[in-house]
């Protein structure tokens, strides 16, 4: 049923997509990363402003949805702005932001997790705030935040498609394309549902034998 | 920040445009309705069901299709679906019933996983206890497994809700009217993007809160007289 010899013919363009979407994927891994543990230190460890601003920054993002977020970035930014912007900076920083709002919520559920006999036994040792934290809180809420964390990277691989909408050229963008240049939808979009199964299935796998190991 | 240009915004096109944006956002609120209904209970419970079959040629190929509606971004489904259809029926589908064939299989997949879960999550006593005072298979599903099952698949699912709602917009790739489609052509009539994107995506916002807050009230309903 598909042509292989002719997807070959392609695999250029498609490879190029690929590259695409992996840029996105990191350079919007990193914003998340780094604006995740800014939200999440607003929610924990400051004034009453700093966390209600927090909830409402992850609230807002976790509830819109993603497309609508992507477009205002990128046709509202340069107005509100003033700063000319392409489609993958606009669309790669909205996902980054959407990630941050996501992973905060991850560590704060891994730091709860911690039992709290755990933080008394710390303290009744004598350990300072940073050494409670540093050595007996973050090492077992991070070993919690793993599965949700690879679960997470799922989505997020998946959301990346959703830069096509405003013209990035991805993966998907690449297979609408050639698609209409060959009138072969039906070819491209198997092999890069194909290719996206293949990415991220042994990943979902991973992140399940995570969870069953956990007690 | 452009200062100048945001004491310029002028709200008033988009409550012009009023009308047009909420029958775009119905569109999306009626694909959520039936993606959760038909996708996420019926088939998702089908699936469920189907996948702690024990015989393996059941239990497998359900595996498969799951994962595969699982590990595929939506946005490539619902266009895969639209080609794909026609090719293997042939007979074709607007875009609308493209989209929603590719949100149903999208949302049963996500369904099955949570009310599997749910279903194993209750302990094999309670099965055993339910045997033993000698219940009929429909009392024991009835009146010992499902209510406790309900209450562990309810957040789960409230969250899959708000996500199939997110879900939706994406849809609009597949040019059905819905809210993100309504804005943009909005938006490239009046040439003012960010009075237009802005109300959509406020409008979208509400209707997310609303669905948690439902969500919420459900929960605690479904807990009443437990923990």
């Amino acid at each position: 049923m598909l042509d292989s010899a002719f997807l070959w013919k392609h695999s250029d363009a498609l490879f190029s997509g690929l590259l695409v979407t992996l840029s996105i994927l990191g350079i919007g891994g990193a914003i998340a990363i780094a604006g995740g543990t800014i939200v999440l230190v607003a929610r924990l460890g400051m004034g009453s402003l700093m966390r209600r601003l927090a909830v409402g920054y992850v609230v807002f993002f976790r509830t819109t949805p993603e497309v609508i977020l992507i477009f205002w970035a990128y046709y509202c930014i340069p107005f509100v702005f003033g700063q000319r912007l392409t489609g993958f900076w606009a669309g790669s920083i909205t996902l980054g932001l959407i990630g941050a709002a996501y992973l905060s919520e991850i560590l704060r559920g891994g730091i709860e997790a911690v039992p709290r006999g755990q933080r008394d036994a710390a303290m009744s040792l004598g350990l300072r705030t940073y050494a409670t934290w540093r050595c007996i809180i973050l090492p077992q809420a991070l070993r919690l935040s793993v599965p949700p964390f690879v679960n997470y990277f799922t989505e997020f691989l998946k959301n990346t498609t959703l830069l096509a909408a405003i013209g990035v050229g991805d993966l998907a963008l690449a297979a609408f394309t050639l698609g209409g240049q060959t009138y072969r939808h039906f070819e491209f979009l198997t092999a890069i549902a194909i290719l996206f199964f293949l990415m991220i299935l042994p990943v979902s796998i991973f992140a399940r034998t995570l969870e069953k190991r956990q007690p | 920040m452009d200062l100048d240009f945001i004491a310029s915004l002028d709200f008033s096109v988009a409550w012009r445009f009023m009308p047009s944006l909420l029958q775009g956002l119905w569109t999306n609120i009626l694909l959520t309705l039936i993606g959760f209904l038909i996708g996420g209970l019926v088939l998702g419970t089908i699936f469920a069901m189907a996948g702690i079959a024990k015989s393996p040629f059941i239990r497998w190929p359900v595996w498969a299709f799951v994962e595969f509606w699982r590990s595929t971004p939506l946005l490539v489904q619902a266009i895969w679906v639209h080609f794909a259809v026609p090719v293997a029926t042939g007979v074709p589908t607007t875009p609308f019933q493209s989209a929603l064939i590719a949100l149903i299989f999208n949302v049963s997949a996500y369904a099955s996983e949570i009310i599997r879960a749910g279903v194993l999550g209750v302990g094999r006593g309670q099965f055993e206890a339910a045997d033993a005072l000698g219940l009929g298979t429909y009392a024991k599903w009835r009146k010992v497994v499902l209510p406790q099952a309900f209450r562990l698949m309810m957040p789960p699912l409230i969250g899959t809700t708000l996500s199939v709602f997110k879900a939706t917009a994406i849809l609009s790739i597949l040019a059905i009217n819905d809210l993100m489609r309504a804005a943009s052509r909005i938006s490239s009539h009046t040439f003012q993007p960010v009075e237009i994107y802005t109300t959509a995506a406020l409008l979208a916002f509400a209707v997310g809160l609303f669905i948690t807050w439902v969500g919420r009230l459900a929960t605690r309903r479904l807990n009443r007289g437990f923990a």
